[in-house]
This record gives C-alpha cells, structure tokens and sequence, in this order.
C-alpha cells in the first residue's frame, strides 16, 4: 500500500458560498401552505432517535449539517464554508459565520462538537452512529473551526457529514428541553418547528431569520394518511398538494393529468438476488455466471415493476459515489443456450426429468425470500425462480416473514444459496456498500456479506480506499473492484428504486432527491 | 352493590396480568430480534448490545415480565416508548380521546339506528321496510371496514366533496369514520332487536296490556322494548369491544389518531413497550364496559340486583 499522507493532494479545498442558485424569479409567488400526505408518523424529530424517512421528510427542512448532497448528489457546504484535510483523520472546518439556531443561540464549533458528543458519546448512542464509520467526533479550534475527527483514516467522511441525519442541533435548546426536544428540534434550517399532533399532522413554518435565501411558501403541513387510496384521492379534492408514496397503479393515469405533476429520479438502493458463493454449487463461478444469463432483466423491469424502478446496472446505484456501470446487460445478455453451455462447462448435464445433473444430483438451490420487504419482491423471486427452470435449474423457494429471513442471512452458517434483498447506500458512497458488503472480513455475523464472498484482491481496495481521502484515487480503487465483481458475479442485481412524488401542477419549484430522506421543501413555491 | 362492583374489580386484575402475558410472549416469541430490526439493517453489533442492554432485554423472559408486571401494578409506571423515548403514559394520553371519541359516536350511532331499525322491523314483520332492513344489514355485516370505508371517501370526499377525506379536528371529520365503523354494529343490533322485541310482543303480558287498552306506544315502550333490552344491552357491550377492534381500521383508513393507529405504529417499530402499555389500555376498557353492562342489567330487570 501506498503512504497515505502523501496522496492527501486536497489541500485548502474552498467550496465556494453557493446559495443564489435560485432560478429566476420571475413567476416565483411567496407564501401559502404547502399540504402534504405521507402514509406514517415519524418516530421522532430528533435524528438521534430517528433515521428513517418519516421523521428525516421533516427534520431534514429544520435541522441542517456542515455539508449536504444536492439532486445531483455532489456534496455542496451548508453550515461550513470550507475545509481542510488536515491529517488522514482529521479535516478542519471553517464554519459560516452569522448563523443563529432557531432559538437564538449562535452556531459555531462548540454547538458541532455537542451534537457530535450529544450523538456518539450518549446512551445509547445515536441510531445513526452506525451509519456514522469511524466518525469520533469534533475538536473546538476557535469559535467558528472545528476539526472533525475519525478513529482510523476514513475516506467516506464528507459524505458521511452531507448525510442527511447529520443536522447540528442547538445545544440551549437540548439542555433546557431534556427528553421534549425529539419533539420540536431546534436547528439552523430554512423552516422552523410549530406543532406535532401525534398520527395527526407536524406543521414548520418559514424561518423568517435564516441565513441564506428563506423558504417561499409560508408553512408546510407534514399530514398522516396511511391509506394509499385516501392518499389520492386527498391529491384529487385538493385537500393535499403533494403526494408521498403515491399509488403506482394511478401514475400513468396521473403522469396524462395537466392537473398534476408526477416528479421521479433514480433513487440509491439496489434490489438483488444475491448468491451464496461459499456454498456449492454456487463456489464455481461459471454456474453463477449461468444464473445471470438465465434471467430476462428487461422482462421484470417492464411486467413486474411497470415503470416504477430503474435497471440495476451493477451493485451500486448511478447516484452513489464511486459508482461504475458494470455493463451487465452487454456480459450477461439473456441468453439461455449460453447458460446451459456455463453449465454444461461446469459438469452439469441435462437428466431425463429436464433439470441439470451431476453425479446422479438434480441441480437444486434453495432460497430464501421476504414479500413486502422491498417492492414487488416476492412477485420477482417467483418470475425468477421460472426463469431458472427454463434451463434446467431448480430453485425451492421459501418465503418467510422479513424478521426471520433477515435473522438468516446475517446468521451463520446460511444454509441457502439464494436470498432476495435490498441495499440502500446511506451516505451515498461506495465505501458503504463495497466494504461492507463483499470485504471477506464482513461475513456475517459480523457484517453483510451475505454471499461469503472472499476475494484478496477485493480486500485491499476496498481497504485502500477506505483509508484514502483522496477522492480521485478513491473513485478508481472502486472502479478497479467493481471490475472484479462484474466478473465473479455474487449477484442478480434486479432493479434499481426509483423516488417518486406527485403533486398538484400548481406546486412549483420542487425538485426530487435521489436520497428520498432528501426531501428538500424550501425552494418549492404555490402557484394559486 | 358495591360489594360486586368490587369484587368485579378485583376479578379484573388477573385478567390483565394474563393479557400482558399473553402480549410479551407473543412478542418474545416473533421471528427476529427486537432491537436489530428497531435499529435498522445498518446497525453495528455494539450498537445493537448497547441498546439491548439498555432495555433490559438481556434478562429472561419470566424476569422481564414480573418486571414490568411490578412496575404497572405497583407504581402505576407504564415504562417509556423505545422509539420516542416518551412516557407511554403520555403517548395514550395523546391518543386515547379520538379512539374515545370515535368509538363513543360509532356506537350511539349504531344503538340509536339499529334499534330503530330492529323495532320497526318487528312492528311490521314481513313488510317491505323489514326486507330492507333486513337487506341492509346483511350488507353492513358482509362489507369489510376498510372497502366500506374507501368507498365512502369516494362518494362524499371525491364526488361531492361534502366531508374531508380524512384526518380529526371537527365534527364533519367524525362522520365518515364513526359512520363506517358503525355500520357492522348497526347491522348486528338491528337483528338483534327485530328478533327480541318479536320474542316479548308474543308474551302474555303483552297481549294483556293490550287487553287492558294500553295504547301501542306504550306497549312497545314500556312492556316490550324493557324487557327485549336486556340481550340488546349485552349485545352493545360486546359491540363496543368489537368497535374498539374496528378502530383500528377505520382509524387507518382516515388517518384518525387514535389509540388503533398508535398500536399499529408500535407495532411495526417494533416499540413493545408501547404496545404492551395501548393492549392493556384495550383490555381494561374492555372489562370496565363490561362491568357498566352487568350493572346496568340491575337498572333495567329489578330481580338481577337481587341475586347479586
């Protein structure tokens, strides 16, 4: 490996003050009420107690980090103006100055360093901390720097701090509230907290005092209605003006509708079959290579989702950050005279009853499924599983409950050779799901290599990597391991999420995340 | 009198502590772990042993039970919820008066409309009101919650934009739900009451109030309906754990914030605590509307007091 220190070749790395990419703001009308239905509750408003995207729809519009992603997922400053790499572990960050919490108090280093302390140091620690990395936490400089630091050199740290949950909270406001303060956070962000009537509505409004370019419409209603049918029909009477989770039965019918807006983007997790490469006969790679040829991609993406997903190019989403199209479609065509030539290679010959034999064995693979985890996935394993018939391969398809399926693959050992699952890279770098997902030190039950795959070569670069700040180096590292992976196939990579909102035409200005905790509301503007 | 009250409110604490029991043992018993899936695929094995050791959840199942059990019975501490960090107290503070609410309307509305409906039909047995009726319930029995639910919605919200979609807040927020939630019941009770009011008209101290020229009305009020009350009272009794049921759905369907819809939350996060704390609260509604029955039999029929 190579001397980390030297390829620190960032140096003072000024972002730039963005901020005035407001579009023109000729047609661009302020103030109103922006309606929204979404189908649960958060559990929190506090991203210490809550990760998932029902509480981060809202805190992410209250609560703002040093660094943020945009829609196209490059990192962009929020609460810093700049930064150094300082030492393989530590980067240091020049603060904007001027920002005031929603309380009053003054943001700088010492509020970074408690909300670091407050999520990394408590008990238990923040639900996010594991998204977190080698993430330590902050070091005061002087009033406005502050030198974040990592355990281990650790190159995802920017994208780590653009994480969404990442938002600095005020310190007065967490001492004063105590346990209240998951309720009505207190943050720097464009929207500030009103009112959270439990599995009834959370209601922010514009924070007149916010540092950059305040927020158009005057409030925002976060509504609770469970029922995809309601959810509609509330977008129809006008009683909401934008849907969360909508109906994919009705968007083409809504996508036709001049009265609405239908706004999609490829999302960041990737649905897959994956494939246990320590359990024969799936140790040869050439049978797992037939598997890809077996299924007809296109055919699932266009009867199964229906629109509603995006090809799965390789393992990682387009949107992630050391992504490499893995040209999938072009090594591994459908094509079943070339799957069962694979298998044949392999030593596998068809038997009277019409599967592949060998040495007096059927060709079985047992599989492991949830339905309902992830969209249309149970209805995929079945299309698959006919698809695996068709040259000669049997699969025996178990479909339990999520809990259990889950408690199996991260269990060891796994007794199956096929398990249907999804993976969403969080901090959008792929450090998050190359390391953790195929490092042969991450088998479960330490980690999610659910498909026990070792391989050397891949060790070392998703290590060197990892430890690298340097993020040209980085992106080629994992360009190189996506290369290997396209070769050893240890999954069916299925489709790719897409994010999808509907919204009454009259709502302006709004733009989809890839990230769909990303939900940013403060450019979004009525048009009554 | 109160001797009974009492002895009934005694007989009730057994019935809750098996309840709870019942409750923790199921969800020892669900496949995963608690804490993993409560912090996400993401998280890190001394994040999981952290919050594991947090909750106690280490311990043995008999000793978490009698923990808990302890907590409740003797110092009135329901816990705190495991995803908010909240007082569970608190949280079925929040919810408890929309499930009250609700359920309070759903079944005015279904005794005031069902026993109209089931005397009427027993006044004009065969007529062409009694086969409506009897029509009509068979299709509030047969129709699920949530259909009859959205179909409503379709109706009043979408075409004639009458009555919001969903939500709580005024009195035309309560009339879709309590309507929907009602209309099993008002079907259950009208059976009832055509049946039980048949019954009494055909007694001798109907046919000899007649013969002593007692109007009809009179009849009907004091002579029948008293007495066929006694199994129509049960019947609401039953009817009101049966709307508690049902609140959970029509809570979901329009988006009312009710106790149903806390359950539900808690138990796709998996948030036990919160679900043991909203399960018991059903289960003590349940016995306390069940003993306001027994007593109100005493009001009606002099000679149950009695024996009591």
């Amino acid at each position: 490996m190579r001397s980390l220190p030297s390829r620190l070749v960032l140096g003072l790395s000024v972002l730039g003050l963005v901020g005035a990419l407001v579009p023109a703001a000729d047609a661009q009308k302020r103030g109103g009420t922006l309606t929204i239905v979404r189908p649960t509750d958060p559990v929190s408003l506090d991203p210490n107690l809550e990760t998932t995207a029902p509480g981060a729809w809202v805190y992410f519009n209250m609560l703002e980090g040093l660094l943020t992603l945009d829609e196209k997922m490059q990192i962009k400053p929020l609460l810093a103006a700049s930064y150094e790499v300082m030492s393989p572990t530590r980067v240091r960050f020049k603060l904007r100055p001027g920002v005031k919490f929603h309380d009053g108090t003054p943001f700088n280093a010492a509020a970074v360093k408690f909300t670091f302390d407050r999520a990394l140091r408590g008990t238990p620690p923040a639900r996010w901390a594991s998204l977190a990395g080698s993430l330590d936490g902050a070091e005061v400089v002087d009033d406005l720097t502050v030198d974040v630091v990592t355990r281990e050199p650790y190159g995802p740290i920017l994208r780590t701090l653009a994480m969404y949950c990442m938002g600095m909270v005020s310190p007065t406001a967490v001492q004063k509230m105590g346990a209240d303060f998951s309720r009505a956070p207190v943050g720097t962000g464009p929207f500030r907290f009103v009112e959270w009537k439990t599995n009834t509505h959370v209601i922010i409004e514009r924070n007149p005092d916010y540092w950059g370019d305040k927020a158009l419409v005057d409030r925002v209603i976060f509504k609770v209605v469970p029922e995809e049918g309601a959810r509609m029909i509330a977008l129809q009477t006008g009683d909401a003006d934008m849907v969360l989770f909508p109906s994919p039965a009705q968007l083409p019918a809504l996508r036709k509708d001049p009265k609405f807006t239908v706004h999609e983007t490829t999302g960041i997790r990737v649905v897959f079959v994956g494939l246990h490469a320590g359990l024969p006969p799936l140790d040869d790679v050439r049978v797992r290579q037939a598997l890809l040829h077996a299924v007809d991609r296109k055919a699932i993406l266009e009867n199964i989702m229906e629109g509603s997903a995006g090809p799965a190019r390789g393992v990682l989403a387009p949107g992630v950050f050391g992504y490499k199209d893995m040209q999938l479609d072009r090594a591994y065509p459908f094509d079943r005279a070339r799957a069962r030539a694979l298998l044949t290679q392999a030593g596998w010959t068809p038997g009277p009853d019409g599967f592949m034999h060998k040495g007096g064995q059927r060709l079985t693979l047992s599989w492991l499924a949830a339905r309902g985890r992830y969209p249309k996935d149970g209805e995929i394993t079945e299309a698959v599983q006919a698809m695996f018939k068709e040259v000669g391969v049997e699969a025996k398809v178990q479909i339990l409950e999520w809990a259990a399926v889950f408690q199996q693959v991260r269990g060891n050992p796994l007794n199956h050779h096929l398990f249907t699952l999804g993976w969403v890279t969080s901090n959008a770098d792929a450090d998050y799901s190359l390391y953790a997902l195929f490092h042969s030190k991450n088998v479960p039950p330490t980690g999610w290599n659910t498909s026990r795959y070792a391989n050397a070569k891949v060790d070392a670069l998703v290590e060197q990597a990892r430890r690298s700040l340097n993020q040209t180096e980085r992106e080629k590292l994992y360009g190189e391991v996506q290369d290997i992976l396209a070769r050893e196939m240890v999954w069916i990579p299925v489709y790719t999420t897409k994010e999808i909102i509907a919204t009454r035409a009259g709502v302006k200005g709004f733009s989809i995340h890839p990230v769909e905790y990303n939900l940013a509301l403060w450019k979004t503007w009525l048009e009554k | 009198m109160l001797t009974f009250v009492v002895r009934r409110l005694l007989l009730a604490v057994p019935v809750l502590l098996g309840v709870v029991f019942v409750v923790m043992l199921t969800i020892d018993l669900l496949p995963g772990d608690a804490v993993t899936l409560m912090l996400g695929e993401h998280a890190t094995k001394d994040a999981v042993a952290k919050l594991r050791d947090h909750l106690g959840l280490d311990k043995p199942f008999l000793v978490r039970y009698l923990d808990y059990v302890g907590r409740v019975f003797l110092h009135g501490d329901l816990g705190r919820s495991i995803q908010q960090n909240r007082p569970v107290a608190a949280e079925l503070a929040d919810a408890w008066p929309a499930t009250v609410q609700l359920t309070a309307a759903a079944l005015v509305l279904a005794a005031v409309l069902g026993i109209a409906a089931g005397v009427a039909s027993a006044v004009w047995p065969n007529s062409l009101f009694d086969a409506f009726a009897r029509l009509g319930s068979l299709f509030g029995l047969s129709m699920p919650i949530f259909w009859t639910g959205l179909v409503l919605i379709v109706i009043f919200s979408l075409w004639l934009h009458w009555l919001p979609v969903g939500g709580a807040g005024s009195l035309a927020h309560l009339v879709l739900p309590a309507v929907t939630l009602a209309l099993p019941s008002v079907a259950m009770i009208a059976r009832m009451t055509r049946s039980a009011v048949l019954d009494v008209l055909y007694q001798d101290y109907v046919r000899t109030a007649r013969a002593k020229g007692v109007g009809e009305l009179l009849v009907l009020g004091r002579h029948a309906l008293r007495n066929a009350f006694i199994p129509i009272l049960t019947l609401l009794g039953l009817q009101s754990g049966q709307l508690m049921g049902g609140a959970v759905l029509t809570e979901t369907v329009f988006a009312w914030p009710g106790l149903g819809r806390l359950m539900v939350k808690a138990i796709f996060a998996r948030d036990y605590i919160l679900l043991q704390g909203a399960v018991l609260v059903f289960a003590l509604a349940f016995v306390v509307i069940n003993l306001l029955v027994d007593l109100s039999y005493g009001l009606l029929d002099p000679r149950v007091g009695r024996q009591g």
